[in-house]
């Protein structure tokens, strides 16, 4: 299959934010993924990837359609329309796709926590529990569940407190 | 445990990454993503900030509860009771693939520790000396402390070796069972006699009612807690 000026142009333009998207998308989990040291120049890059990447990703989605517009004014086969649509949608999937923080997927939090009584819970004596006391309030949350959450936001006694595990 | 809050401003976060096998958090707020063993934003709008440690307590739900008789507990989610942690988890976590290790600490890097941070200084004690030992003298910088296991065999707390008021560092005795005025004693001091309960409070004798100063505990993982704590220095249990 020769491939025409206009389809060269386009492929130039396609895989670039093809490239570029999908660097923006995968160095982020690249660095941060589990059971890997993370190197403080490494681990700050990758953060501020993932802060400041959503204008970027916009951007290279919308010069990937803008190109495919332009390479369907001048290209009239379809099986070429086909594959550049798809590589064009492939940029604004990616796009969609680094909206999505992977750990915020997996590890649901915890809605607003609800609390029973200590003398109604059906906790057994040797479990473990993180116990902390704000003003008159005590609080417990038994380690095998927030081991689970790994984050409750909770209010005590009127104090913000985030209880990690 | 942090006071989810900087400058009046309630945080709240979410688990969104890993740096060293430590979670990171981000917030809804500003963004910013936190450490946290640390408390510590290490980027976004405020990096280089850090959250109020808010004391907390590992305890045996039992101690918890004869304690606090009208706290409260973190309800369990029917829908997530199967997601919990299974009771032996702690024992499965030994095996958990490791990638940060010191192995010049003659320490498994998965060996569980009780860290100590304040007074300028860390410190790290094995737990399995403190189950052995029950009760460990010692100084945090330069401050005298102690770490005593609680009639459970599993709780720990840790506190200022000094009775308030009585200035000068005291020691510390475990008590025996059925040898002491007060049921709930578990130590006594040498200075005054008295006698203390895992609370670190004066049951019987001259310091009745008076407290001793928490020092807050952690218990974590050796390379976790010394990643985090670089300058940490580690409890060699005593010979006899």
């Amino acid at each position: 299959m020769k491939i025409t000026t206009p389809g060269r142009r386009f492929l130039l333009y396609v895989v670039l934010c093809l490239l570029a998207s999908f660097a923006l998308l995968v160095y982020p989990v690249y660095v941060i993924r589990p059971f890997r040291a993370q190197g403080v120049r490494e681990l700050g890059v990758a953060l501020a990837v993932t802060r400041y990447r959503a204008p970027f990703m916009v951007a290279l989605a919308a010069a990937s359609l803008a190109a495919l517009f332009w390479y369907w004014r001048r290209e009239g086969r379809w099986l070429r329309r086909t594959a550049s649509a798809a590589a064009a949608l492939a940029v604004a999937a990616m796009g969609l796709a680094s909206r999505v923080n992977i750990y915020e997927l997996m590890f649901h939090p915890l809605g607003p926590p609800a609390f029973v009584a200590a003398g109604q819970s059906k906790l057994d004596g040797d479990e473990m529990v993180i116990a902390i006391h704000v003003g008159p309030a005590a609080r417990a949350y038994p380690i095998r569940n927030i081991s689970y959450y790994h984050i409750v936001n909770d209010l005590v006694d009127g104090v913000p407190i985030v209880a990690t595990y | 445990m942090w006071r989810a809050e900087v400058d009046g401003l309630r945080l709240r976060f979410h688990l969104a990454g890993i740096n060293d096998q430590n979670f990171l958090m981000r917030d809804e707020e500003t963004g910013s993503y936190w450490q946290q063993i640390t408390g510590a934003a290490v980027s976004g709008p405020l990096a280089g900030r850090r959250l109020t440690l808010v004391a907390s307590d590992e305890l045996t739900f039992a101690t918890w509860k004869a304690e606090e008789p009208r706290g409260t507990v973190l309800r369990e989610l029917p829908a997530d009771t199967s997601l919990y942690a299974a009771k032996d988890w702690d024992v499965k976590m030994l095996k958990a693939p490791i990638v940060i290790a010191y192995p010049e600490s003659g320490l498994a890097p998965r060996e569980l520790m009780v860290g100590l941070h304040g007074f300028g200084a860390s410190r790290a004690f094995r737990y399995d000396a403190l189950l052995k030992e029950k009760l460990i003298e010692d100084h945090l910088g330069s401050e005298p402390v102690l770490l005593v296991l609680g009639q459970d065999g599993h709780s720990v707390r840790a506190f200022r070796r000094r009775i308030p008021g009585a200035g000068a560092a005291t020691d510390f005795y475990r008590v025996l069972v059925g040898q002491s005025a007060s049921p709930a004693a578990l130590l006594m001091d040498s200075a005054t006699g008295s006698e203390w309960n895992f609370q670190g409070c004066g049951v019987a004798g001259k310091s009745s009612g008076v407290c001793l100063d928490r020092v807050e505990s952690i218990k974590d993982y050796w390379f976790d807690w010394r990643h985090f704590n670089p300058a940490t220095t580690v409890y060699r249990a005593k010979r006899n």
